[in-house]
């Protein structure tokens, strides 16, 4: 458990700062970096310019910043946003509780509705329900986010339920296909002739196959939900690190980017790190 | 379930038409601006009315569907390649190579791929066509986008290692691609099609939000993404239930693919 | 009975209008969060609303009239064509913390200002010379301003500058306009209080401002606050898009097209001699009959009533008609003639082969156009231009790039054929476009940053722009501001495409509003705004 766990944490670690150091090396070398919109103002002189390009061209060498920035981030300073005037503390600080309870939501709908459905078209094996059951997660795997989110807004719903919706079609067609070739196993076959009604073969049988795949997409879910969310927050306006990241990523805001690199890819790994955990936990308490 | 089937397949075989022979069937090219009937509903000469620009929707509806039919598979086809791939690897080979797989998915999974798009858009040359320019923007997502789904795979992978079946093949002399090939690729069949169905209307619809970015399809050509787009005016400007037509069609194309990869029910 | 009637209906609109001017609270949209509250470094939109909003500035440019009216400063006299300012200040006046004002806050902030390292384009402006900027406090209430050389429209120049308190501890915070920052949700919104210290009062002696607040929520999406425009959440919008003032003008009659706006939407070429494009490209690019022959071909008319939905029209060159006093009136519209673009191309030896058009080495006429992705109508526009130029043989690209991409193509790589922009006019004077002018500035788009003019007509504008800069009578300007349009009209640098409307929503709940094309055109008289019914 204690190799597991020192092992997790270095791999967190590890990625975090491969992740945001990639992610700042791609954001130089994209066009654009050294660019600042002022530099269309007219009424700027020429000396002011140049006091801008070189204040962009202070950020450049990557690896100096990256350093730097790690140095700061030691001592709890986590740099402050060129493109809002901030501390990138103070902006985390505001806006990331929003996004963390509007995931935590999206995520326990999401998972709510496709694990029902999911369950439902195996127990029942109705072919009008199953169409239907196909039929939504297609057309909301099909919907933009930006038009569902438009819609939850009209409706005065939070824009957290468009992100639900936009989750639980992954959920479900995953769940969907993991439950029914888990059901054409040998012994689930074998339980059928014997009699064990639906619910029992799903619970005992079916159930137990499909568990390790399933605690993988919990894992994987996470990432989902975080892909889906930020768009949302972005079209939706909410005030939360969506909003942020497509600032950042507007504005070339190199220290607020690696900021949120950082933080998606703690939530990331550390989403996948606990379901491996607990995958590893169910096979060995298996065995 | 043979009538669902049997329409889906009917559904796919006219989509497929449609897209062979969208030049003979619209009525207008997708770029000709009837400039006198802009925002024009349905008509006899426009069947789905035209847009801002008096575009034919019709016209652009066909062509939109052969961009983006066409490439969003490709692109799916790449990304479930890849996800078998890795997935695949990590779960037979396990240990080290196992751990290794896991970093490169997290890593995959958690870098902001954006300014890569950006970057590759400032290397392509400005006149460059758009349908290579979309083409290359499909396959790009293509390539990027396996990592979710991998770690699914790796997932399946290792526990049909430890099944029954497997123990026996491996018993038989079965090892390396022989063992993937006959005894894992069919048993991860579920996921991987589940995987490429769900990445067509994702990488359809990423295609129309890198459009915000400069990324997607270039004007004229249209695509459904790019026709997806405009679906924020309808709702939010006009309610023309005829302007959600490309969501419908995306919506039962895609439910017509799910149909058809979908397993047979299993009977008692 | 009668006069119980009378007294009746007296009563009836005594209360009515002390309903119409019982406090409330103001609430619009800003597009992005403000990038800073120092208002002496406002570049950007929302940093501006707030600056508008809580500054209290010597003299405000009424936006109707467009006359300078004394604000902070009861008068003032302009000497040495604009070398000398010397201005008298109200007494007894107080920021919003109670600190008084003085002159001495003037001179800490012209200080400030024209610090040499603060780089910001209110102080740029004022920048007429090498030299240092003196202030002088003369006495509490008497301030001299001096610059090395005259600045042109120096009155007007004052309107930006928000008059910061040297003593006070709040700083930046400490206002002297009708409303103050109160409270702040990073990402949310932005209140701002009314300023119990502030000096207005209207005819009746009430003091301003009549609302209590104004609440400005952070909306990015224009869709969204149409949206919450109708539900009544918001009872302003400072700038609809022509789509969406469709949509509201079907639904309620609370939007209006105040007219003409200054800005302007522009296509040019790259004339770079060391751009990285084919050499063919740059001479078509640097032939005036190409340029012209291009503006000849596209139809402004169709951009203007198609993109804009009629509220736009076309454009006739650098300054809009509604620039009255600086717009060159005997200059006339560019026409949309294919034939005579054609004629003006065979003069320069192209020729139609078939559908496409050559040059007369036999290169295909083909160019990109780029421009910013996400603003739908320029990127209709360059559609509708595309096909436009498809019927004279020419093959257009469009490509639409991330602003950042965008700007670095134009200003550092100059890796781009052609460009399609728009230009905001905050400042109506000529002045403030000689770094759009002059051969040697920054903006000189099509060919920035030049040792010396690459063109006797570039060197002809370099000297009628220096020459109205430096020059105090406002009519030997105007002349020499009407020859640089008629240049830039004949060579077409910049071919000017269309100059829209400025189009607003305003509640009908909001009373005593008097929408401008000049920004900020909803609210830029927010202290005697009230409300119909007080929230």
């Amino acid at each position: 458990m204690l190799r597991f766990l020192s092992g997790a944490v270095l791999r967190l670690a590890a990625l975090m700062l491969m992740v945001s150091f990639a992610g700042a090396m791609l954001m130089r070398i994209a066009p654009g970096f050294t660019s600042d919109d002022q530099e269309l103002n007219p009424t700027l002189s020429a000396q002011s310019i140049q006091a801008i390009r070189q204040a962009r061209l202070a950020d450049a060498n990557i690896p100096r910043f990256y350093a730097q920035y790690l140095v700061s981030l030691a001592k709890g300073d986590f740099g402050t946003s060129s493109s809002l005037n901030q501390p990138v503390k103070e902006l985390l600080r505001e806006r990331l509780p929003v996004t963390l309870s509007n995931l935590a939501f999206a995520l326990a709908i999401g998972w709510l509705l496709g694990l029902a459905l999911a369950i439902a078209t195996q127990v029942l094996h109705w072919r009008a329900f199953s169409f239907l059951a196909n039929g939504l997660s297609g057309t909301f795997i099909s919907t933009p986010a930006a038009a569902l989110a438009l819609i939850f807004l009209l409706l005065r719903l939070p824009p957290a339920f468009a992100a639900a919706l936009l989750v639980f079609p992954k959920i479900y067609r995953y769940t969907e296909n993991l439950l029914q070739q888990s059901a054409e196993m040998p012994h689930v076959l074998t339980a059928r002739a014997k009699g064990a009604g639906p619910l029992r073969v799903l619970a005992w049988h079916v159930a137990p196959i499909a568990l390790p795949q399933l605690i993988a997409l919990v894992g994987v879910s996470i990432s989902i939900g975080i892909g889906v969310l930020l768009p949302i927050e972005v079209i939706s306006d909410v005030a939360g690190i969506g909003q942020l990241a497509w600032q950042a990523a507007e504005a070339r805001d190199l220290p607020l980017l690696i900021n949120l690199t950082m933080i998606v890819t703690f939530v990331t790994v550390c989403a996948t790190l606990i379901s491996d955990g607990a995958q590893r936990g169910f096979t060995r308490s298996e065995a | 379930m043979k009538a669902v089937r049997f329409i889906a397949i009917a559904v796919l075989l006219i989509t497929a038409f449609v897209v062979l022979f969208a030049n003979y069937l619209a009525p207008a090219g997708y770029e000709q601006q009837f400039r006198d009937l802009p925002q024009a509903g349905p008509s006899l000469h426009h069947p789905l009315g035209t847009d801002d620009l008096g575009r034919d929707c019709w016209a652009r509806l066909l062509f939109g569907m052969r961009v983006s039919l066409t490439l969003a598979p490709l692109a799916a086809f790449f990304t479930t390649v890849l996800a078998g791939l890795v997935g695949g690897i990590a779960g037979y080979c396990g240990g080290w190579i196992e751990r290794c797989c896991k970093l490169l998915i997290d890593f995959f999974l958690s870098v902001p791929w954006l300014f890569l798009l950006i970057t590759v858009r400032a290397v392509l040359p400005l006149n460059i066509s758009p349908q290579a320019s979309v083409t290359v923007t499909f396959i790009l997502l293509g390539l990027l986008g396996w990592a979710a789904s991998a770690r699914i795979i790796c997932s399946g992978a290792k526990d049909l290692m430890k099944s029954e079946f497997v123990w026996m093949a491996r018993a038989a002399g079965f090892s390396g691609f022989k063992l993937i090939r006959l005894h894992l690729l069919p048993n991860l069949k579920g996921a991987l099609f589940a995987q490429f169905w769900i990445s067509i209307p994702v990488f359809i619809i990423a295609e129309a939000n890198l459009g915000a970015l400069g990324l997607g399809v270039a004007e004229p050509l249209p695509s459904l993404g790019s026709l997806l787009r405009e679906l924020q005016d309808a709702i939010t400007l006009r309610l023309e239930p005829w302007r959600l037509l490309p969501l419908a069609v995306l919506i039962v194309v895609i439910s017509s693919f799910q149909v058809l990869l979908n397993k047979q029910e299993v009977r008692v | 009975m009668r006069r119980l009637h009378l007294l009746s209906a007296m009563l009836l609109l005594g209360c009515t209008t002390l309903l119409a001017q019982a406090g409330g609270e103001l609430r619009f949209c800003l597009r992005a969060e403000p990038k800073t509250f120092n208002p002496l470094l406002v570049e950007d939109d929302a940093s501006e609303t707030i600056r508008y909003l809580t500054g209290g500035v010597l003299v405000r440019i009424n936006r109707i009239t467009l006359k300078p009216q004394p604000e902070l400063a009861s008068e003032w006299k302009v000497s040495e064509g604009g070398k000398h300012i010397r201005f008298k200040l109200r007494e007894g006046l107080k920021y919003s913390d109670g600190t008084p004002f003085s002159a001495a806050d003037v001179a800490y902030t012209m200080s400030q200002l024209m610090d040499p390292a603060l780089h910001s384009s209110t102080g740029d402006a004022f920048r007429s010379g090498e030299g240092k900027v003196e202030t002088r406090v003369i006495s509490p209430s008497v301030v001299e301003i001096s610059f090395p050389a005259p600045v042109a429209n120096l009155v007007d120049l004052f309107d930006t500058v928000a008059i910061m308190s040297a003593k006070s501890p709040q700083k930046e915070m400490a206002a002297l306009g009708p409303f103050y920052v109160a409270e702040r949700k990073a990402g949310s919104y932005i209140l701002l209080k009314r300023n119990p210290y502030y000096w207005k009062k209207d005819s009746t002696g009430k003091q301003l401002p009549y609302l209590d607040s104004v609440r400005l929520e952070i909306e990015q999406n224009p869709e969204i606050e149409a949206m919450r425009y109708k539900r009544g959440e918001v009872q302003l919008i400072n700038t609809v898009s022509p789509a969406i003032f469709e949509k509201l003008s079907s639904d309620s009659a609370s939007v209006r097209d105040a007219g003409a706006s200054t800005d302007t939407e522009q296509l040019w070429f790259n004339q770079v001699p060391s751009a990285p494009i084919p050499a063919y490209k740059l001479a078509w690019f640097t032939s005036t009959n190409f340029r012209r022959a291009i503006s000849e071909a596209i139809n402004r008319a169709d951009l203007a009533r198609i993109v804009y939905h009629g509220h736009a029209a076309p454009a006739i060159g650098i300054v809009s008609p509604s620039n009255k006093f600086w717009f060159n009136s005997n200059l006339k519209p560019h026409p949309y003639d294919t034939a005579s673009a054609l004629h003006r191309l065979q003069q320069d030896g192209f020729r139609l082969q078939g559908d496409t058009l050559r040059d007369k080495s036999g290169n295909a006429v083909e160019f990109s156009v780029v421009t910013n992705a996400g603003n739908r109508s320029r990127e209709s526009m360059a559609t509708m231009i595309q096909e436009d130029l498809k019927k004279i043989g020419i093959k257009v690209n469009v490509v639409a790039l991330d602003f950042n991409s965008l700007l670095e193509r134009m200003t550092q790589s100059f890796n781009y054929e052609a460009c399609l922009l728009g230009l905001q006019n905050v400042d109506l004077d000529p002045n403030a476009q000689m770094a759009v002018w002059l051969s040697s500035a920054d903006n000189h788009q099509w060919n920035p940053r030049q040792k010396s003019p690459a063109t006797a007509w570039e060197a002809e504008i370099d000297k009628l722009m220096k020459a109205q800069a430096s020059s105090g009578d406002e009519h030997k300007r105007k002349q020499y501001w009407d020859r640089v349009q008629q240049i830039a009209w004949d060579q077409e640098p910049f071919i000017y495409l269309i100059n829209k409307d400025a189009l607003v929503a305003i509640s009908p709940e909001v009373k005593n509003s008097e929408p401008s094309v000049f920004r900020p055109q909803t609210f830029w008289n927010v202290e005697t705004l009230a409300l119909a019914k007080a929230r």
